[in-house]
């Protein structure tokens, strides 16, 4: 892997999928369909592009603000940004 | 002769493994190639051969046994010597890597069995003796001992008791009885020898066989001593101020320090009603205690309010209170439960009241907590008393969360107060206390068990928690990623904007999965909806496909459930 192969060594990061929570949410938002075994898997794929795309799009904004501590805005404007990107 | 045979017989007299296995040895001697080879054997078995023939007849199997293998113990020693390879795992070969690794001050000496006579006895004897060593002296004994060789070999090696007879036997009937003292003291030196080579012998055993071997387990010893100790000097010190007070309340110091732990002591209002004027010093090292326990707050927070209160009520332990709530929320919750679940009634009402003066401030704060751990049960029976209470600590509870559960929880902790000795007795684990001196003994055993038995009763708000705490849980794994991948220090605030982000984010994901689902006429969202809704995203294009993004982001297990890969035999997995 590229990308994250290397983890902080301040924390570790589990490479784990909550498969059974991307289950129940599934579920619970769309009690009607069903979800396939290795979706949830590509669906955990896709929160993690999701979460690393918006934590980049965030560290810009505090750059940009010049400050070192990500703040609320930055995450707010970031998300705005991001989840109209991934509307599909 | 007789000397060497006593001598030989000595050795044997207390059986030990070292005999035993050298007779077998011996009597299995023909059989190995090794015997053939040596000379000096050779003359041994010549000797060894009539001799046992001869004494066949002897009553005892041990005593031929007994020759036998001292006198091939001998030859054997040479062997195993010269040979000194065990090629196979066999009993001959154990034994003789027993007698090997045995020392060799029992019995025989390689010196002397690589003598070209054999003189079994005399290597013995040499041991004790060095003059000794006369082949002629070895005869006799080397013949009694061939005919025992004939003997199986004992599953009774270790059994001393009946070599004994039998050596006894033995000596009555081929030894001189003037050897016999000899014999004895020599016997008794050479079992103690054999004996304490004994030990020696099961090692090699476990060498060839270290699957018999076993390890002493290794029990870790239970800290809880030590944690508890650890416990009760950090309480100690906080209780130090307190501890002139408390100590007319609560008998043993010890308890109270325990107790410390628990921000509250069981103050237990009905048993000492000094008890809590003495508290209000108290309450300060409690607090501060409730402080650092956040895990036992709960239990100790509610009563300990309430002995400070009635010391200081106001000032400080409104002051402390409000430090206490964010950690007393759990106290109060706990000791309410558990008063609730005892339903101390009576004894709540004479504290109650006493409580309600002192427990308005500092109840206000940790009734707040308690009203979110408190039993439903023990809300509504200490509602109808504590309202006249909570009302009053109502109005001066600058938290109000929420009026009902204040209530509830000022109704938990003077019920607790009350019924924290009934606590005690009836769990002890729960709570300590450390004002309740007569709890003592309940209470030195409750320090041991709330620590680690605090978390279960920590249940905040049981009605919505089902549903939230599972899905926060989940929600904070892409949190936690989220700050990863930002690499920057974030606000608690930044945190919670992203969990909101995230929950819009999957409403957004699962209606999309539907419409795709819906527009190739299924019911199943399957990985190819996945797919296009990545590639409408813009995550995947002609460039980078699915595949690459799996194996840049997903662990290898995922990877191989993910991307079909071709197997030996025409098969590929997963299916497709």
């Amino acid at each position: 892997m590229a990308f994250s192969t290397t983890v902080s060594q301040r924390k570790h990061i589990k490479r784990k999928a909550p498969r059974g929570f991307l289950k129940r949410v599934f579920k619970r938002q769309k009690p009607h369909l069903r979800l396939e075994t290795r979706g949830d898997l590509l669906v955990h794929l896709n929160c993690l592009l999701f979460v690393h795309r918006l934590a980049e799009e965030t560290r810009m904004n505090a750059f940009e603000n010049k400050c070192g501590v990500i703040k609320k805005e930055h995450v707010q404007a970031a998300a705005k940004v991001i989840l109209k990107k991934s509307r599909g | 002769m007789a000397e060497a045979m006593a001598d030989s017989y000595d050795g044997d007299s207390e059986p030990t493994t070292r005999t035993l296995l050298r007779r077998v040895l011996d009597t299995a001697d023909t059989r190995t190639p090794r015997r053939r080879r040596s000379a000096r054997v050779g003359a041994q078995k010549a000797l060894l051969e009539p001799p046992s023939s001869r004494r066949l007849s002897s009553p005892t199997k041990m005593n031929v046994r007994r020759r036998s293998h001292r006198v091939r113990s001998f030859g054997r020693l040479a062997h195993v010597h010269t040979s000194g390879n065990v090629e196979e795992q066999t009993p001959r070969t154990l034994l003789k890597n027993i007698l090997l690794t045995a020392p060799e001050s029992s019995i025989m000496r390689p010196e002397s069995v690589v003598k070209p006579v054999p003189t079994p006895q005399v290597v013995q004897s040499s041991r004790r003796d060095s003059s000794r060593g006369s082949l002629e002296l070895q005869l006799p004994e080397l013949e009694p001992s061939t005919t025992l060789a004939l003997g199986l070999l004992a599953p009774g090696r270790r059994k001393q008791r009946l070599r004994l007879s039998v050596f006894q036997q033995g000596m009555d009937q081929g030894l001189p009885l003037s050897q016999e003292p000899r014999g004895n003291a020599s016997a008794s030196s050479l079992t103690s020898s054999l004996n304490l080579t004994f030990a020696t012998p099961l090692q090699p055993q476990s060498v060839q066989r270290p699957g018999l071997a076993r390890r002493p387990p290794t029990h870790r010893a239970v800290d809880v001593g030590a944690f508890l100790q650890d416990l009760r000097d950090t309480s100690l010190a906080l209780a130090s101020p307190g501890d002139s007070l408390r100590t007319p309340v609560a008998t043993l110091p010890t308890d109270t320090v325990l107790e410390d732990t628990q921000p509250f002591s069981q103050p237990l209002v009905g048993r000492s009603p000094s008890g809590y004027h003495s508290l209000p010093c108290l309450s300060h090292t409690e607090v501060e205690d409730a402080e650092r326990a956040i895990s036992h707050r709960t239990q100790s927070s509610g009563p300990r309010l309430q002995n400070h209160n009635p010391g200081k009520p106001a000032q400080l332990l409104a002051g402390k209170a409000k430090k206490v709530d964010a950690h007393a929320v759990s106290f109060p919750n706990n000791s309410s439960t558990i008063s609730g679940e005892d339903g101390v009634e009576p004894l709540q009402d004479g504290v109650d009241e006493e409580a309600e003066e002192r427990m308005e401030e500092s109840l206000s704060v940790s009734e707040v907590m308690d009203t979110t751990g408190t039993q439903g049960s023990v809300r509504t029976e200490k509602s109808k008393r504590h309202r006249e209470m909570s009302e009053a600590v109502e109005a001066k509870e600058p938290e109000g969360s929420s009026g009902d559960e204040d209530i509830s929880g000022r109704t938990a902790s003077p019920e607790l107060a009350s019924s924290t000795t009934e606590f005690l007795q009836a769990r002890q684990p729960q709570f300590l206390e450390p004002a309740l001196p007569p709890r003592t003994a309940v209470l030195s055993s409750e320090p041991l068990k709330p620590l680690p038995t605090r978390l279960p009763p920590r249940a905040r708000t049981p009605g919505p928690r089902p549903r939230q705490d599972p899905h926060k849980t989940g929600l904070s794994h892409y949190v936690k990623l989220f700050s990863f991948y930002a690499k920057m220090p974030m606000e608690k605030k930044a945190l919670e904007m992203v969990e909101k982000c995230l929950d819009k984010y999957f409403q957004h994901l699962c209606d999309d999965l539907e419409v795709f689902a819906a527009h190739a006429g299924r019911k199943t969202v399957k990985p190819e909806d996945l797919e296009l809704l990545m590639r409408r995203q813009g995550l995947v294009n002609d460039q980078v496909s699915l595949h690459v993004l799996v194996e840049r982001y997903l662990p290898l297990e995922y990877r191989q459930l993910l991307i079909p890969c071709a197997f030996s035999g025409n098969s590929v997995f997963p299916a497709q």
